[in-house]
This record gives C-alpha cells, structure tokens and sequence, in this order.
C-alpha cells in the first residue's frame, strides 16, 4: 500500500467526521431535529431539570404551545394534589404551567432564562413566585448561579442587548461571577458591554459563532434524559382529586392531606421533610435566625433586571410573595417585623414601576397546612394561590399592562435601602 | 495566559495535533529533531504549569536542578573505573531522590490538608523515572549518563502528569533514532486508534459513570439508613468504572501520543477486569506502575531478605514481601486511612492468593476446572477488586466520619 494511501486509511475517517460535525453543527438547518413531541413538553413542564431550564428548544416551543412560565425556585418540587400542576391537569384548565426554577434559582438566573425565551414571552403572561430567602445580604450565590449558568442563555443575550442600563448591570453582575469569566473572549465582550461599549465586531462573530454551535447542541441534545419522574408524581397526586372542582371540598381535603402528613413533628412540617432535613439539626436550630435580614441585598437590583425584562416583552405578570410558617419562625427566632419590611420594600418596587398583581401571602404563615415545610407553600397554600392563578391565567387580557421602569432601582442605594426610609427615595 | 489540564478539552487536542504535524512529516520522512521536540515539550509544560498555576512551574524546574544533579553526581561516583559501589552511597542517593515526594505526600496529613509548595501535577511519576535509573546505575546496566537526555525523558511532555512509566533505557533507544517508514505508519495508526479509543473511555464512558451516575449513587448512600446499603453497592462498581475509564483513556492518550512522535511508550492498562486473580490483575491494571513496584521493591526485598537469610522459607518471605510492596503502594498514594488499608487489602490478597495457587496445585484431582470455574473466578477477582476501589474512593471516609447535614 503506498504511503499516502495508508495515511489516507489513517486519517481519513477522523477528517470526514470533523468535516461532517462541523457540518451538522454549523449549518443554520436543523434536519427536522428541533421538533419537540407533546410527550417531551408534557415531562419537562415539571421535570424541574437544570438542563431544560438552561436550555432554548423545549422552552421555546412548550411555551408556543400554550404552557405558560411559573417562574421560580425551590417551592416547585413540592408536587402534593394542589400543587398548580396537578390542578389544572386533573382540572383541564386552559393552560399548563411551565416550572422554570428549581433550589437555587434566584432573580439573575432566571433574567438568563428569560433571554432565550423573549419571543414567546411577549404579550403573554406569566407567574413569579418571589421567595423572601433570595434576599441574603450577600445576594445570590455563586456556585448556584454556575451549577445554572448557561452559555446558550449569554449568547442570546448578547446578540440582542441594546446597551441600555439594563444590559449594562447585567454584564457588571455576570462578571462578578466565575461563571461570567469562564469564557475569557466572552468576559472581554461583557467588560465591554459593561462599561457602555457595544462588542469588537471580532467578539460579535465569535459570539455568533458560539451561538450556533451552542444552539444546535441544545436542538440535539435537550430532549434527552428528561426523567419522568415528576410527571408520574403529578399523574398520582391528581388521582387523589375529587372529579369536580369546589373550593370548600379541596380546602378540607388539603386540610386533611395535611393533617396526615406532618405527624411526627408540632411544627406542621411533612414528615418526609423532617426526616431527612430537619430531625437531625432541629435542637441546634432554635433561635439560630434572630439575624437573618432580607431587606438590604443586591438581590433587589438582580430583581429589578426581572422587572425591566418583562416590562420590555409586556408580558402580564403575577407576583406571588409565600409567607414562612409561623411555627417554624417562632422556633428559629425570624423576625416578623423584618419580613414585614422586606415586603413593604419588595412591594414599593413592584407597585411604584406598575406591576400591580401581587398575591402577598406573608401575612398567611399561621395558617394550619399553608406550608408543606419550612418555606415552601404546600396543601392549603398552594389552593389559596389556586385561587389567584386560575382567574388570572383563565381569563382572556382585557388591560394591556402598563410598566415605567426606573432605572434608580438599579443603584446601591435602593439595594441597601432602609425600609423604613422608602418615603426618601428619590425615584425621580 | 491560557492554562490547561493535559488532555482535558477540545482546544488541547487541536494544539497538540497542530503542534505535532511537522514532527510527524520529519519522521516520515527519516528526519527527527530533538531541537523542534524540544520546543513543543517547553510549549505544552508552559500550557500545563504557566498561567495561574505558575508556582507550580517554578517547583517543577526546581526539582529537575536537583533530580538532575543527584542523578548525575551519583553516576559519576558509580561510572568511575574504581567505583567502591558502597550501598550507604546507594541508599543515601535513592532517599535524597525520593524526599521531595515524601514531603509533598506528607505535607497535607500534617497541615490540615494544605499542599506543599514544591509540588506539582506528576511529582510522583518523574520520581519513579529518577529512583529507577539510581538504581539501574547502581545495577551496571546504565552505563553512560547524559543529562539533557535524562531531562528529555524526565519532562517527555505526553506522560508528564500521569504517566505511564517509562523506562530510561527503552526511551532512550527509541527517542535517539528514527523508526522506518514503515514502522512509523504502523505506529501513527495505532496511536490514532488509542486516541480515539481514550475519547470513548475517557469523554463518553467516564463521563456516564463519573459526572452522570456516581453523585446520583453517592447521594442516594449518604441518604441511606445505616451505612451499608444497597446504594452504597452502587457506588462501588459505579466509582470503579470511572476509575478505570478515566484513567485508562488518559492512559491511552499518552500512549497515542508518544506513538506519533515515534516513542514506544509502554501500555498501562490490559483488560484488567478480565482478569481470572489479583496477581493476574496486577499484571493488567496500571501495568508500568505494579511492574515498577515488582522490580525495584518487591524484587529486591526479596533479594535482600534471601541474601540475609532472614526467613527461613521462601513463602513467607514472598508474603512479607507482597504486604510490604503494596503497603508502601498505599502510603505513595497518600497518608490517609483509606490509601493504606487499600494497600494491606491487596497484599493480603496476593498473600491468599498464592496459597490458594499453592493448594490448588497440590490438590489439582480434587479440585474441578472448567469454564464455570473460570467465569466464577473471573467474577470473583472482579468483586474483590471493585471492594478494594470503594476503599480507594475514600467515599467509606465520608460515609463513617463526615458530619451529616
């Protein structure tokens, strides 16, 4: 065999497949691949699953298709029958929520999240579930926002950001995150983006390049390894429903679902939660919150990109605020009047820019089952959003939102903002 | 400055494939040049120990001064016509080599898990190349002692971190002449096949068993009741796996490479879970390490305990040998609990091993031996091997004495 046939034998298969990768990966067709069947949304609406909420397609295409987003973090995975899944499955309602969020997914996150799905937001509406805890004066933590980091999320966000104040506490906020400077040609385009520049027309290519070739991963790869898991769990829970829907009949029924579930503890927390969360550090855990403070965090300016998004894509939002089980605070020493201030503050951002559907609950931690646990709305709770959800989302818009977004909200003086000074801030 | 792990992502392959295009074409054509091998080697060590890491570059030149020196001073004393080979001299030169090591092994047992500032990614595996050619200079059978060769094959860059182990005589011969054409093909086609096989274990395999299914299996045993659980099962085969995949494909990348640049460097890894005992699996498992420890500790322990007469019989000084070779296996892997009882577990299982052999011989009527048999020791060794793993992980530490939350 001559010399250069036998390289040719060598060599040539690794050749074609990197002619034939680059091909795939590079080409703007998708080869049918980015077609998402009814069954994969139907898992991933619930499945929870850091890798579709990084992702774009099923997003995309689940919300297209009449899911709507429930945005928000931990509270998500507790699928007991009023869980917002379960009704409007067992209860046919016009849409299906879409869980994006899971433990550790907090305001920063989720404006990441929202940038793949700006088109299919607009006009449209959405839940937020606002969780008090995200309001840590360190704000949200880093190897959180990196196990939810997506590159994907970044590029989008970059092939449309206009440079508005904005886009510029964004690219500040993901370069103070070693996820944000993993990436270093990225890192230098944020800096850029940060300091008021558009990206080098270099930057700009690679982030186009990089775009693509993040984009036709995610139309290849998402769909796989979706577990089925939560979708079962949902499935069960809605056999646990009465046929017809009435709310005095559910409310007892939750109540009693409740009552069966936290026997082993005074607290009113599930005993599946006290087992493996709490038992072990319950003693050491009295009084361990006297300090806890959530009025004064970074958290309110990564919020307030939220805020700004939606009010760019118009989407018509409703904001639920979960209160803390009052059993739980008295034990751990969590100040009320603290979470009283927080809501005064969280609600002056809200109100003051127009997004005035709240469902402030925090006032309803007393309540017997409100709470499956610690923090997380459960039974009770979750019917009393029912009530909230299912009007707004049921019924067609008859006002179109109208939001005036103030960019003072961004600056450290509004996230370090006393409450009791709300009187004092300037929002002119 | 870029930084890399060696061989750890795309970008790493293409450099390297770029960087050893030339060198390929030279060797085609009969050509090989130490000078642009040597540029390429300072490149890629630039890759592994600059950037961030640079403290770590500074520890390695620091150690090759001195390696080099110690190698070389102990040659010259050696290589003299009227060497008096005196075995302090050996001695004190094979300690002074391995001190460095000794130091960055036991610095984190001492200070709280903090790591010695003269270490560096592959301390361990320069030291084995530097105590083998001690000691083959002491033997007689290295003759002549070059110090920019011995750097060469010190800092050959494809094996730099992880090995395999080389030999200094065997590099030699093949780094100082150029294989023929025909050789060469033969030996790129293999290295691009052991290439693309270490993808397969390494970015799929270990993947899958290491990134996708061992957190899963490791939660669901710390979650457990009690400490021995099914789970826990789990994660002894899973954490074996990627083990073995992981390190294999490295293995094979290094292999691949040195093929491409017309090196010959020794495979480490022989279907190991085929194995029908443990020596068998020795004889496959990180095969230029066990090789390693067989010629310079167990060999000559036994060497010196027969010299000494200091057993009477030569089984017990073969199973005095085997415990004491593979516990000081486990002390080099590191000073904790779990490494050490690692090593006595593999001794005294080459010790039951070997009597096993013994009586198996004796008793070959009595005893059946079939392809049952065989498959149930196959299974055996397997399960024996994949429990001295789940010690190795250390995850046994975390389960019995970590706080839970």
């Amino acid at each position: 065999m001559s010399v250069s046939k036998r390289l040719f034998k060598i060599f040539g298969p690794i050749i074609l497949a990197a002619i034939l990768l680059l091909a795939v990966l590079l080409s703007p067709f998708s080869f049918g691949l980015n077609h998402v069947s009814k069954d994969t949304e139907e898992k991933a609406a619930v499945s929870l699953s850091a890798n579709v909420l990084k992702g774009r397609q099923i997003k995309r295409q689940s919300l297209e298709d009449g899911y709507v987003p429930f945005f928000g973090s931990s509270e998500w995975s507790r699928f007991d029958p009023m869980h917002p899944s379960v009704l409007a499955e067992k209860y046919h309602r016009n849409y299906r929520p879409f869980l994006l969020g899971s433990r550790g997914t907090q305001s920063l996150t989720q404006y990441f999240v929202m940038q793949s799905v700006k088109k299919q937001i607009t006009n449209k509406k959405a839940v937020f579930v606002i969780s008090p805890q995200w309001f840590v004066p360190q704000g949200t933590r880093k190897d959180a926002f990196a196990y939810y980091y997506s590159p994907l999320q970044t590029t989008d966000w970059l092939q449309t950001e206009k440079n508005t104040e904005m886009d510029r506490y964004a690219a500040k906020r993901l370069l103070q995150m070693p996820s944000g400077s993993s990436d270093k040609t990225l890192a230098d385009a944020l800096a850029r983006v940060a300091a008021g520049f558009r990206p080098t027309s270099a930057q700009m290519a690679y982030i186009n390049y990089k775009a693509r070739v993040l984009g036709s991963e995610d139309e290849f790869f998402s769909r796989f390894g979706i577990a089925s898991k939560n979708l079962n769990t949902v499935n069960q829970q809605a056999q646990q429903l009465p046929s017809t829907y009435n709310y005095n009949k559910l409310d007892a029924l939750a109540g009693k679902i409740g009552k069966a579930q936290t026997t082993s503890n005074s607290l009113e927390i599930s005993n599946q939660f006290w087992k493996t969360q709490l038992k072990r550090n319950y003693k050491r855990l009295k009084g361990s919150q006297t300090h806890l403070n959530y009025t004064k965090s970074p958290e309110f300016a990564d919020f307030q990109l939220v805020l700004n998004q939606f009010a760019q894509t118009h989407t018509d939002v409703l904001f639920i605020i979960p209160p803390i089980n009052q059993r739980w605070s008295d034990y751990t020493g969590l100040s009320m009047d603290m979470i009283a201030k927080f809501d005064q503050k969280i609600r002056y951002q809200l109100t003051s820019q127009g997004f005035n559907n709240i469902v402030d609950l925090t006032q309803d931690g007393n309540q017997d089952y409100f709470m499956t646990d610690t923090i997380h709305l459960g039974w009770r709770g979750w019917l009393a959003v029912d009530q909230k959800v299912n009007p707004f989302l049921s019924k067609a818009n008859t006002t179109k939102p109208k939001y005036k977004i103030n960019d003072k909200f961004y600056s450290t003086k509004w996230q370090q903002l006393d409450p009791d000074e709300l009187g004092s801030f300037e929002t002119k | 400055m870029m930084s890399f792990d060696p061989y750890g992502n795309p970008t790493y392959f293409v450099l390297l494939f770029i960087a050893l295009l030339p060198l390929m074409i030279g060797l085609l054509y009969g050509r090989r040049s130490h000078v642009y091998e040597s540029i390429i080697s300072f490149v890629f060590l630039l890759l592994t120990f600059g950037g961030v890491k640079w403290h770590t570059g500074i520890a390695l030149i620091c150690y090759l001064i001195y390696q080099i020196t110690l190698v070389w001073l102990y040659s010259k004393y050696r290589q003299r016509p009227d060497s008096p080979n005196k075995g302090w001299v050996f001695v004190v030169s094979v300690i002074l080599a391995i001190a460095p090591l000794a130091v960055v092994k036991i610095t984190p047992a001492v200070s709280h898990g903090a790591s010695s500032i003269i270490g560096f990614l592959g301390i361990s595996y320069l030291t084995f190349k530097v105590v083998q050619t001690i000691m083959e200079t002491r033997d007689g059978v290295i003759k002549e002692f070059h110090p920019v060769l011995f750097g060469q094959f010190l800092l050959f860059f494809p094996t730099i971190s992880s090995g395999p182990i080389d030999r200094y005589r065997r590099f030699v011969k093949d780094y100082d002449s150029v294989p023929t054409r025909e050789k060469y093909l033969g030996l790129v086609e293999k290295g691009v096949r052991y290439i693309f096989l270490g993808f397969f274990y390494k970015f799929i395999l270990a993947y899958i068993f290491g990134t996708r299914m061992l957190p899963v299996v490791e939660h669901a045993a710390l979650q457990a009741h009690g400490t021995v659980s099914w789970a826990l099962l789990g994660v002894m085969y899973v954490y074996s796996m990627d083990l073995f995949f992981d390190f294999a494909g490295y293995s094979l990348f290094a292999v691949g490479v040195s093929y491409l640049m017309g090196v010959e460097t020794p495979m480490n890894f022989n279907q190991p879970f085929k194995s029908k005992n443990i020596k068998d699996f020795w004889n496959r498992w990180h095969m230029t390490l066990s090789f390693w420890f067989r010629d310079f500790i167990y060999m000559r322990m036994v060497f010196f305990a027969m010299k000494h007469k200091i057993f009477k019989s030569r089984i017990t000084t073969a199973n005095v040998c085997y415990v004491i070779n593979m516990l000081i296996m486990g002390f080099w892997h590191g000073e904790t609990w779990y490494y050490i009882v690692y090593g006595l577990f593999h001794g005294f299982a080459m010790v039951i091993n070997d009597a096993w052999l013994r009586y198996k011989k004796k008793h070959k009527e009595q005893i059946p031996s079939n392809k049952f048999t065989e498959y149930f020791a196959i299974f055996l060794t397997f399960n024996v091997v994949c429990f001295s793993f789940l010690i190795f992980s250390g995850f046994l530490d975390t389960l019995f004495f970590a706080p839970r939350p």
